[in-house]
């Protein structure tokens, strides 16, 4: 009797509700398209997060190397509730947010990544993915951490999260903050922004395919510069280093 | 006194440079040296103002003057807030022209993301009264607010104006290689449309996030010689015809009139009156505007529009790239960039190629008399300058 | 314990000047040191203000009041504002408080508080 080990390896997986796709306007007029993305669409999304793997500045890196990890768990069905919204512009990638659901009252918040910089994109996106925790899947409770300082001030100090340090989040096992539901409809006003319906043509656009941002953070070009200064934490880029300068 | 002439000039990008501060003064100055053919020079200024706090150097002009392998000339640091540039200028003028150099390099440099977005507020927030404003968490953007709080109270300002500023910069910038933001805004994306709050945040009421200027980093130069070396470098010729200086009290509160720049005001006055022309007779301005709310205040202070119609004339479009007195064509502080002690020097760099007709996309038709403002400060030291085109 | 602001009130001529200046800003005449320390009044007129949404590092709140208040003497103060809706004109009172804190000093300084 043959035994379906891929039955064995997979969670069990629920049906949940999709994220309604809405549209923002940004600082540039720019119209950006928010929605969520299926597993067929990962592999047109991972690689333009694996170039960043390289970036070794504001944790990009490291975020960039989870996320890589959280989509494709994703994609091989070896994470068990996990949800994935991109933003576009024009159609190309501008940011990529996930989290999954523990319970049915408690979600985790997995990444926000901002592939276009300078347009509070990444606000944009947060936003987007808080939304779809508390107002369509109906959550009481998502539990958040910051890998850079900049996550940290953006989330944890301006929505005043609260402390849930008893509670170990999944990214690297530390203490986590908590948006409860009461935080969320406080902060409704500038966490609740977009439009719906996206008009029809934006959808389209976005959804005939996830084109390449046309401006993604990059590796330095003179790895070496940065380290003549005293503090090169800006560009610090020493695995990049090891790696080109390595055979020197 | 003999004429001081500009011979050579030479520019970084602004932006986030992965480079030591040190090399951000020299490649400048680098360029400058190449584009006039200069192989030594007397004396070298450089403007800055973190250097010890942010970037862990003192003596920041012998290290530079080193790196650019131009021993033994002299060399000093110059320090006078974000108006170091137009100071360090200043001093390079006065070495010209009172005879003691022939050949003067400044160059203006700032690093400023070598620290985290706090750190560099912070900093900067050292210039306020230490007892009278730091101590109660006062910064730049904090006096910025209150200061727009009245001007908009007192001459009709609105906020949809202090977006045209942010506008029309950015689009100056497009044409701009060396600026740090290339995208242009629009009135839609950041005050019109229902996500402008979480696109335009609030920063210090009434001021948001697209009327303040970014971090950068960033380097300039300028090289200042007599007449003989200017005619023999073979590009036009540049004089630097006017120079003022003003200061103010240290705390904003201790203003008579708290909406007056008087320090612009005089710098400005003084400026024209020893190039001998009237602020109607300049062609293309550089002011300072760290926040957007300056653009309008000293175009007035200065004396190119009456007091109180600075954003009238905005409003018609007199300060546009088309219009009769072009404003920060190179996209100002605000789009350019603000890398604080290389900004004055950035300022003299836009004029200098306007005047020489090299601004390619953003040229101003014509441009034979251009002027700088360089605010230090919150306005309690205020330098500015005038060129003029000669033949 | 009540406590104030100070004023350095010019020996020569009696200027109260806030803050303070080697020179009387009034009469330029007083030697070194020639000032006598009066406390400055605590009641005033707002004349500008602002919420700063970017605070320095040492403060962890979202927003700080700041603003301009023109005392009961004429002298001008900074200062942080406790004040829900603060209006322009409006009369305010204050109280000298802890204003700043960073890893081992207090700083003290003025808070209004509506009048």
């Amino acid at each position: 009797m043959a035994v379906d080990l891929e039955k064995i390896l997979r969670p069990p997986e629920a049906e949940l509700p999709g994220f309604p796709p809405k549209f923002v306007t940004l600082a540039s007029g720019e119209d950006m398209v928010i929605r969520q993305v299926s597993r067929d669409e990962i592999p047109d999304i991972l690689p333009y997060i694996e170039p960043l793997i390289r970036v070794e500045r504001d944790f990009y890196h490291i975020v960039a190397a989870r996320v890589y990890a959280e989509l494709l768990s994703y994609y091989t069905h070896r994470v068990q509730d996990e949800y994935v919204l991109v933003a576009q512009i024009n159609g190309e990638l501008a940011s990529v947010v996930n989290g999954r659901l523990v319970n049915n009252d408690l979600g985790m918040s997995y990444h926000t990544m901002a592939l276009r910089r300078g347009l509070r994109v990444g606000a944009h996106a947060f936003a987007a993915k808080m939304e779809y925790h508390m107002d369509i899947l109906g959550q009481k409770e998502v539990l958040i951490v910051a890998e850079s300082p900049i996550g940290f001030r953006r989330w944890m100090i301006e929505y005043k999260l609260e402390k849930r340090f008893h509670i170990p989040h999944e990214l690297g096992g530390v203490p986590s903050w908590a948006l409860t539901r009461e935080l969320f409809d406080r902060a409704r006003q500038s966490l609740v922004v977009g439009r719906r319906p996206v008009p029809e043509h934006l959808l389209v656009r976005a959804k005939t395919a996830i084109l390449p941002p046309s401006d993604p953070p990059t590796p330095p070009t003179d790895l070496l510069a940065a380290t003549r200064s005293m503090y090169d934490s800006t560009a610090t880029a020493l695995i990049e280093q090891r790696r080109r300068l390595g055979d020197i | 006194m003999r004429d001081v002439y500009a011979v050579g000039i030479g520019i970084t990008s602004f932006t986030r440079l992965d480079y030591p501060l040190v090399e951000i003064a020299a490649y400048p100055g680098l360029m400058a040296m190449r584009e006039s053919g200069l192989e030594k020079i007397d004396h070298l200024y450089v403007a800055n103002m973190g250097a010890s706090r942010i970037n862990h150097q003192t003596g920041l002009a012998s290290a530079v003057i080193d790196n650019l392998s131009l021993t033994p000339a002299g060399a000093e640091a110059i320090e006078n807030g974000p108006a170091s540039g137009a100071s360090a200028i200043k001093q390079g003028y006065m070495a010209v022209a009172s005879g003691l150099h022939n050949i003067v390099m400044v160059i203006g440099a700032e690093r400023m993301r070598e620290v985290n977005n706090l750190e560099a507020t912070d900093y900067v927030a050292t210039l306020t009264h230490p007892m009278a404003e730091y101590i109660y968490g006062v910064t730049l953007p904090a006096l910025a607010g209150m200061f727009t709080r009245l001007y908009m109270l007192k001459y009709g300002v609105t906020a949809r104006h202090l977006a045209m500023v942010a506008v029309k910069n950015h689009r100056n910038a497009m044409n701009n290689f060396f600026a740090h933001l290339h995208e242009e805004v629009t009135l839609e994306g950041i005050l019109d449309s229902p996500e402008a709050l979480t696109n335009n945040p609030i920063v210090a009421d009434p001021l948001r996030f697209y009327d303040c200027c970014p971090v950068s980093d960033g380097g300039a130069c300028v090289i200042l010689a007599t007449g003989d070396i200017a005619k023999k470098a073979g590009k036009p010729m540049v004089r630097l015809a006017g120079i003022g200086q003003a200061t103010d009290t240290h705390a904003v509160h201790d203003r008579k009139e708290p909406t007056d720049l008087l320090a612009v005001r005089e710098a400005a006055r003084q400026s024209f009156k020893m190039a001998g022309i009237e602020p109607g007779d300049v062609d293309v301005a550089e002011l300072h505007d760290a926040f957007t709310i300056l653009e309008i205040a000293e175009s007035e202070e200065v004396g190119f529009f009456p007091r109180g119609q600075g954003h009238l004339a905005l409003e018609k479009g007199e300060t546009s790239l088309g219009g009769i007195l072009p404003i920060n064509t190179s996209g100002g502080l605000k789009a350019r960039g603000h890398p604080v002690g290389a900004t004055g020097v950035a300022q003299a760099h836009e004029i200098i190629v306007q005047l020489r007709g090299q601004a390619e996309k953003r040229q101003v038709k014509d441009a034979r008399i251009g002027f700088t403002c360089n605010f230090g400060g919150f306005g309690n030291n205020v330098v500015c300058l005038t060129f003029v085109k000669e033949g | 314990m009540e406590m104030s602001i100070y004023g350095y009130k010019c020996i020569k001529c009696g200027h109260v000047q806030y803050p303070y200046r080697t020179i009387c800003k009034n009469c330029h005449k007083n030697n070194h040191n020639e000032f006598e320390i009066v406390p400055l009044p605590k009641k005033g007129k707002l004349l500008t203000f602002t919420h700063l949404y970017a605070p320095p590092s040492d403060y962890e709140v979202v927003s700080l009041g700041l603003g301009i208040v023109e005392l009961e003497d004429g002298n001008r103060i900074t200062g942080q504002l406790k004040i829900d809706q603060p209006q322009i004109g409006m009369s305010v009172a204050g109280r000298v408080e802890v204003v700043r804190r960073d890893e081992y000093n207090k700083y003290w300084g003025i808070v209004f508080y509506p009048a």
